[in-house]
């Protein structure tokens, strides 16, 4: 299982993608638990705002787009770890 | 600061007329433009007294008696490093520099963006009725942005490996307040083409900061966005350039700056609200074609021509390139004349980058300039 987060916008309007694939991941099982654990089905469109960043999360079969107020809660744990196991 | 003194009087010209006599910048015309320059002080002020509703108001705008107008009125804050809004006041208006760079640069730059859009077309603050300008620096832990949220500026330190400090160029501070008078005029919608338009309308006045601080013309002018954001680990001069889009950085962690500068280069995609910082580079050219073609100061004929389709009625929410095109194309005309250097200029920059079919430029000359300025519409209210 692969999950990837592609963040773009923002004033540099840079994209930049992390990726993790987990079962390379020392926590294999966690990792399962917690993508299951989010709340997929629940996103919903929001305006898009001046400047702030745009996240693109995709693990097979989910996608979302999460604008970067949207990303809070789980979701905001979700891309921090997916930056972390990539050193960032 | 002083207030001049204020003289009971009722007053003839119609305040939108004033403020076209005052952006006049041909020799001939100086007088009357410093004329009525004075009489906007002054009318203001009055204004002011009676409580009245400022001609160009929008919504939110509110009166402040003891202001002067033109007078910045910043507050520039600190969040700490967390993701809290406003933060924690730092600086106020006439405080004296301290020892924060992030602070002195903000302060500095909202300055710079207010001179600018004052002097030059008459702008009173981001709403046009002296809103006063608030940021906060520091924001998050190593947060790679700033941006515009509605209210206020933000700005975030950078992550030291990629991004220096988001104040440190003064286009960056002009780029986000900038979006506040596209959200007080022409609100274009953050999204394809009329949020690319929205993008290059805050890099066209954020390089004008720029250029009109440290006094450089066309030629002088970098024309780069975001100069001494990338730190000396990025092979790279700046985010984005209007005179070369695309090549800005070439880089092994960035790739290589993906702007296209003309239509056939257009980007079609999802990410990035459908690409509005990409494209924005289209837009960014044509800005610095009509410049690089009329020579002097950007900030004068060109910058008027864009503020004056910004803030007047050829625009919506929805307005592509090429409705874009037509506007700035019909404001170069009703200011400067059909046919004339400005029309042709911008008419061909437009034809140069692609969004308008090459024969439709340039027009010869139906007329010579009109002997009075034209007068533009009023704003919505």
């Amino acid at each position: 299982m692969k999950v990837i987060v592609s963040r773009s916008g923002g004033m540099a309007g840079i994209r930049l993608t992390w990726e993790v694939r987990v079962e390379e991941q020392p926590d294999p099982s966690t990792w399962t638990e917690f993508l299951n654990s989010l709340p997929w089905d629940d996103v919903t469109d929001s305006e898009a705002t001046p400047d702030r960043f745009a996240y693109r999360i995709r693990c097979a079969p989910h996608e979302v787009v999460l604008a970067e107020p949207q990303v809070n809660g789980p979701w905001r744990d979700l891309v921090n770890r997916v930056r972390a196991a990539n050193g960032m | 600061m002083d207030t001049p003194e204020l003289h009971t009087r009722c007053t003839i010209v119609p305040p939108y007329l004033l403020v076209r006599l005052a952006k006049l910048d041909e020799p001939r015309f100086a007088q009357a433009a410093a004329a009525a320059r004075a009489s906007l002080l002054r009318d203001s002020q009055i204004r002011q007294l009676r409580g009245g509703v400022h001609p160009f108001a929008y919504s939110g705008a509110r009166t402040l008696p003891a202001r002067t107008p033109g007078d910045s009125d910043r507050t520039i804050s600190d969040a700490d490093g967390q993701e809290r809004l406003p933060g924690r006041q730092v600086r106020a208006e006439g405080h004296p520099a301290g020892v924060d760079p992030a602070v002195n640069e903000a302060y500095d730059g909202l300055g710079a963006t207010q001179t600018l859009f004052w002097t030059q077309f008459g702008r009173d603050s981001i709403d046009g009725n002296g809103l006063p300008m608030d940021a906060t620096v520091h924001y998050g832990k190593q947060y790679d942005n700033a941006f515009w949220d509605g209210e206020r500026m933000v700005f975030g330190d950078g992550d030291g490996q990629i991004f220096n400090r988001f104040t440190i160029s003064p286009s960056v501070i002009g780029h986000e307040l900038t979006h506040g008078v596209t959200q007080f005029t022409a609100n274009l919608q953050y999204q394809g083409q009329p949020g690319a338009l929205n993008e290059s309308i805050s890099d066209v006045f954020g390089a004008l900061v720029e250029q009109h601080t440290k006094n450089q013309s066309t030629a002088e002018a970098s024309w780069l966005i975001g100069e001494g954001l990338f730190t000396v680990q990025v092979e790279g001069v700046a985010l984005r350039s209007m005179k070369a889009p695309g090549t800005a950085f070439n880089d092994d962690v960035l790739g290589k700056d993906p702007q296209p500068g003309d239509m056939a280069g257009y980007i079609e995609t999802d990410d990035d609200n459908g690409g509005v910082h990409l494209n924005s580079g289209i837009p960014n050219r044509a800005f610095y074609l009509v410049a690089d073609t009329l020579g002097g100061n950007a900030w004068e004929t060109p910058g008027h021509i864009w503020y004056d389709t910004l803030i007047g009625t050829g625009l919506n929410r929805q307005s592509d390139f090429a409705a874009f095109a037509a506007a700035t194309a019909d404001t170069a005309a009703r200011l400067y004349g059909i046919g004339g250097a400005a029309h042709n200029a911008v008419l061909q920059a437009w034809a140069t980058v692609g969004v308008v079919a090459a024969s439709s430029a340039p027009v010869p000359p139906a007329r010579p300039a009109p002997p009075t300025p034209p007068v533009a519409p009023l704003p919505p209210e």
